[in-house]
């Protein structure tokens, strides 16, 4: 069953955060007017971007200058008699026809390119077909690349409050991070700002006092703080109320209940 | 004759109306009052949408149950309904993303700064190309411990079962 929806509402770094957390393997097809793109994912991680049809044959390899015509033609002659259900990318890397290293590097500056453009389109329709597998010569990058760094740099293009308040209101808010940062961050490349933020991360701080203690702007601290939580690397809270607000819901506790009535309604509703 | 109240809430069109409908005991009440154009020019707090529904537990012991209205301005609405509410149910429409922002909002407003007993009903779950419960678990970034239901509201059961599942949740913070 596919996915469906539009990046204004539900941006293109939310849904590399299901994609990652939720170890989904499919195509993600996206357009905005004339433009199409293509993501394939394998358990979470991206394995190829294309801005165009003809990036997703493996001729995109001779064009990136990572092989030889005649090695490809190689490769594919070598697929076509082999009977294991191999990829052309599998072919490649097995028989040495090029190097897996220089492969991944070249293949993976192009993805980037292809990624962090589409970070930009304010709207756009997407689909993500589950467990779609891009076809056995397409240029597929030898080992799948974690998409938090995709993540990172797509929220640094993010200039707009809108879409940073919805996941912080208020720069009384605190940040913390989650369990284990550093396995977490483990893959991300911070920007020098980026790790001020980062280090500042005490979870007694509101965003309000980082800003103040890294004299950067609000705006500033919030965006950077909404990419690491974009990336899943920190979490943030609201400071308890020292008394009830003027905000009827805040104040007030929810009422002790006893087990026995809620058995009653549980019964009740059971036996409805 | 004691009274226990379980909120409904989610964004517009979510299914709240369904929901209590499905499983309430009486016709339910949905105060739903359609402005003029005259008067949305002059008062735009004229138009409110809020559904009662109530379930008899026992002779003495009365489930209500409040939808509380979708949009945005009637928040304040919000407020009141969750006054010593029992539990709250989130609906979301699991086929509309567009509304995914709105329903994070809503529970971070019912449950940032108090002990909120809650589940999350995806509903609509039998319509194509719904978000499954899981999926919407991580559009959401609700923590692992926090249910989310598969639900189709306009069926007793499914409703039945997504009360009964916020019910045990209620029932592990009760006291004896």
């Amino acid at each position: 069953m596919a996915l469906v929806g539009n990046i204004r509402d539900f941006g293109l770094s939310d849904f590399l955060y299901l994609v990652d957390r939720g170890y989904k393997t499919g195509g993600l097809h996206l357009t905005h007017e004339q433009e199409t793109a293509l993501l394939f994912f394998e358990k979470g991680k991206l394995v190829l971007a294309s801005r165009k049809p003809e990036d997703e044959k493996a001729d995109l390899l001779v064009r990136l200058g990572l092989i030889e015509q005649a090695q490809l033609d190689k490769a594919r002659q070598a697929l076509t008699s082999s009977s294991n259900g191999a990829t052309l990318m599998q072919v490649i890397i097995d028989q040495q026809i090029a190097d897996q290293e220089q492969l991944q590097t070249g293949l993976m500056t192009h993805t980037e390119e292809s990624v962090y453009g589409l970070f930009g389109w304010p709207e756009g329709e997407f689909r993500f077909e589950q467990n779609q597998r891009p076809d056995a010569d397409s240029p597929t990058m030898p080992v799948p690349v974690s998409v938090e760094n995709l993540i990172m740099e797509g929220v640094r293009r993010i200039d707009e409050w809108g879409r940073i308040k919805d996941r912080i209101p208020s720069t009384d808010m605190i940040v913390k991070f989650i369990d284990q940062p550093g396995e977490k961050a483990k893959g991300v490349k911070l920007a020098p700002e980026e790790w001020r933020i980062f280090a500042r991360i005490n979870g007694k701080d509101s965003l309000a006092e980082i800003a103040q203690k890294t004299s950067l702007s609000d705006f500033d601290v919030c965006r950077i703080v909404y990419g690491f939580l974009t990336a899943g690397l920190v979490d943030v809270m609201k400071k308890p109320r020292p008394m009830a607000g003027s905000r009827g819901a805040q104040g007030a506790e929810p009422p002790r209940v006893k087990k026995s009535l809620v058995n009653r309604i549980i019964n009740r509703i059971r036996g409805m | 004759m004691q009274t226990v109240k379980m909120v409904i809430s989610g964004a517009v069109n979510a299914g709240k109306t369904e929901f209590i409908k499905a499983i309430s005991e009486i016709e339910v009440v949905s105060t739903e009052r359609r402005a003029t154009d005259d008067t949305k020019m002059i008062k735009k707090e004229t138009t409110v949408a809020m559904d009662f529904g109530r379930i008899a537990i026992a002779d003495d012991l009365v489930l209500h149950l409040f939808g509380t209205p979708g949009q945005k301005r009637f928040d304040f609405m919000w407020e009141i309904l969750s006054e010593g509410m029992l539990g709250l149910v989130i609906l979301v429409d699991s086929t509309r993303p567009e509304t995914f922002r709105e329903t994070n909002r809503i529970i971070d407003f019912f449950v940032s700064y108090r002990d909120t007993s809650y589940v999350i009903a995806a509903n609509k779950q039998d319509r194509p190309n719904a978000w499954s419960p899981d999926e919407l678990r991580l559009a959401l970034r609700q923590p692992p411990h926090v249910k989310v239901l598969p639900c189709v509201a306009s069926e007793r059961d499914s409703v039945k079962n997504i009360l009964l599942e916020l019910l045990y949740v209620i029932q592990e913070k009760s006291e004896d």
